[in-house]
């Protein structure tokens, strides 16, 4: 089966128009002629993942970030770089197709980067109000007990927190990647995400966070890390294609965290 | 009005081209050479600032008056990464009333001391559809309504200081960060953010730099733990990949304030896989500019001598459960 055939049906399935307009949902190498042998869903096409997924004769990868380290997976930034260079070899080398799906997932319905976090972190979906929203009325807990639960769950080794630990919190807002939510509307106690920008942005949720702690204001910000925060769900895009592609073994090919935490004072 | 000027800050005949120029074009003339008395106001200061910063003040810039009275007379001033609620709070405890602050003071680069309208519940992710415009006039929000009153009652002024204080050279952030950690001495000749350190493992490198800057869990890494560095990189504040592209290939480990994960962290994390023995620390973007504004405190005494200065630490706004 050819890339472009799965591509097809990828469209055809989505439930939504596809955008041609997008410069992120394309292929990054290869092209629809590859012929593919099976499919990896990752978060991101690292060299780990490339030789995973080539040693489960897998070839084509579908991630849903960037392989060229920026957005626009922008080739002509990184040209003269020794390791890009390898990249390109080792991919070539095991004749990879790279198709991401980003803009795609997140208009599909359900999302399935929300739902694979949801999952990942221990959001019960009974607690959705209303479904489909990402908001959360959960049993009233501390700050400090939700964030260790959360740790605990999905194994971030570098998860970050903003705010009281002791702060009474049950109202949660789940945000993934870096489409985090603004904690400051009222009626969110707790913001949780992937990757937010600290400062100097449209709304710096981390600093109005710290100065609603001082006033002793019950809001607080989980930050799991943009692949914890939506790797999760590359399972269930690896189960939704499989659904319309059961020719070929399709799997995810977890990327994993790529960061460690040092302990604090 | 701003005064807006090119200058080299060399030499004092530019310096008096300046006065003149600012003079004639200032609303209020103001002499830059005579001593300050101690009714000095926010914008002496302010205006001191701009002629003595050493770059170009920008037409275009984050900087400037952010909240107060520019004809405040300044008790005292206190530079720091950001205004947050507790810094305005010790800088008033220490009789201060000028807060100087490299990052926003409202929570976003425009730093309006008004809260943001609400989004509307479609608030789109990048690449998805717009999101929906405002469901609502912006509703009182407690955090913008405290701190608003707090600078009003203590009459504080505050300014941001970022856009010219990071294109000083030698860039004072890096070197800032470099005194913090006592790498002065091993400045690699010429390059402020370059440092050839004793052969150090990455999990004692990161352990010295969580003491040094009093992180409380805020500190992120990729690379083995037991990987020996000796050449390291700084890249305080915020970067794009372009300058982790530029720097990790010639140095051991980067130390960085924030990065966007996409980029420079996978970058980081291929260059480990591909076998290179490298290292990338984050330790968040304020952390990691503290330093720099404690050099901006130093500065700052001898633009405006006889005033009180001092720099007060946001320290790390992040924290870790045990695990």
């Amino acid at each position: 089966m050819k890339a472009g055939e799965i591509i097809d049906r990828i469209k055809k399935n989505l439930g939504a128009p596809w955008r041609d307009a997008t410069y992120r949902d394309t292929y990054k190498t290869g092209g629809p002629d590859t012929e593919v042998t099976g499919i990896a869903t990752t978060c991101f096409v690292t060299l780990d993942v490339i030789r995973k997924a080539s040693a489960a004769g897998l070839n084509m990868i579908i991630p849903h970030e960037d392989t060229f380290w920026s957005d626009r997976d922008d080739q002509a930034i990184v040209a003269d770089d020794a390791l890009y260079k390898a990249k390109i070899a080792l991919l070539t080398k095991h004749n990879i197709v790279v198709f991401r799906i980003h803009d795609h997932m997140h208009v599909q319905r359900p999302d399935f980067t929300y739902v694979g976090s949801a999952r990942a972190i221990g959001l019960d979906p009974k607690h959705e109000n209303p479904p489909g929203s990402h908001r959360y009325v959960i049993p009233e807990t501390t700050l400090g007990a939700l964030a260790a639960d959360v740790q605990r769950r999905c194994g971030a080794r570098a998860l970050r927190v903003v705010g009281d630990p002791k702060a009474r919190v049950s109202r949660v807002r789940l945000g993934v990647g870096y489409a985090s939510p603004p904690i400051n509307p009222p009626d969110i106690d707790v913001l949780i995400s992937g990757e937010q920008q600290e400062s100097d942005g449209t709304f710096d949720s981390q600093p109005y966070a710290l100065d609603a702690a001082t006033l002793g204001l019950a809001k607080g910000i989980i930050l799991l890390g943009h692949t914890i925060s939506e790797e999760a769900g590359m399972l269930e895009m690896a189960q939704w294609i499989e659904g319309f592609v059961p020719e070929i073994p399709v799997q995810l090919v977890k990327a994993e965290e790529p960061l460690w935490g040092a302990a604090g004072q | 009005m701003r005064v807006m000027y090119t200058r080299d800050p060399m030499t004092q005949l530019s310096r008096r081209e300046f006065t003149i120029l600012a003079a004639a074009a200032s609303a209020a003339p103001f002499a830059l050479d005579r001593p300050v008395a101690a009714a000095a106001t926010a914008r002496e200061l302010l205006d001191r600032i701009t002629a003595q910063i050493g770059v170009p003040w920008k037409a275009d810039t984050v900087d400037g008056l952010k909240a107060g009275e520019p004809a405040t007379v300044v008790t005292g001033i206190v530079t720091t990464a950001m205004a947050t609620m507790a810094v305005l709070q010790q800088a008033v405890q220490t009789g201060a009333n000028v807060v100087i602050s490299s990052q926003p003071t409202f929570y976003a680069r425009a730093d309006a001391r008004t809260p943001p309208a609400p989004r509307g519940p479609g608030g789109g992710p990048p690449g998805g559809p717009p999101p929906t415009p405002p469901a609502a006039a912006a509703p009182d929000d407690p955090v913008f309504t405290a701190k608003n009153a707090f600078i009003d009652q203590h009459k504080l002024v505050i300014v941001r200081l970022s856009d010219h204080w990071r294109l000083r050279e030698p860039d004072p952030l890096a070197v800032g960060l470099a005194q913090a950690m006592g790498w002065t001495m091993h400045q690699v000749s010429g390059d402020p953010r370059r440092y050839d350190v004793p052969a150090v493992t990455v999990d004692a490198l990161v352990a010295a730099i969580a003491k040094k800057l009093r992180a409380s869990g805020g500190i992120r890494v990729v690379g083995e733990a037991k990987t020996s560095v000796r050449r390291i990189g700084l890249l305080p504040g915020s970067t794009p990949i372009q300058a982790s592209l530029k720097m990790l290939p010639e140095v051991d480990a980067i130390v960085a304030g924030e990065v966007r994960e996409w980029e420079s962290v996978e970058y980081a994390r291929d260059q480990v896989a591909a076998g290179h023995k490298k290292a990338l620390i984050l330790v968040g973007r304020v952390l990691s500019e503290d330093p720099g504004m404690q050099l901006c405190a130093d500065w700052l005494k001898t633009v405006i001598p006889g005033l009180p200065v001092r720099h007060i630490a946001v320290g790390d706004p992040y924290w870790r459960p045990a695990r």
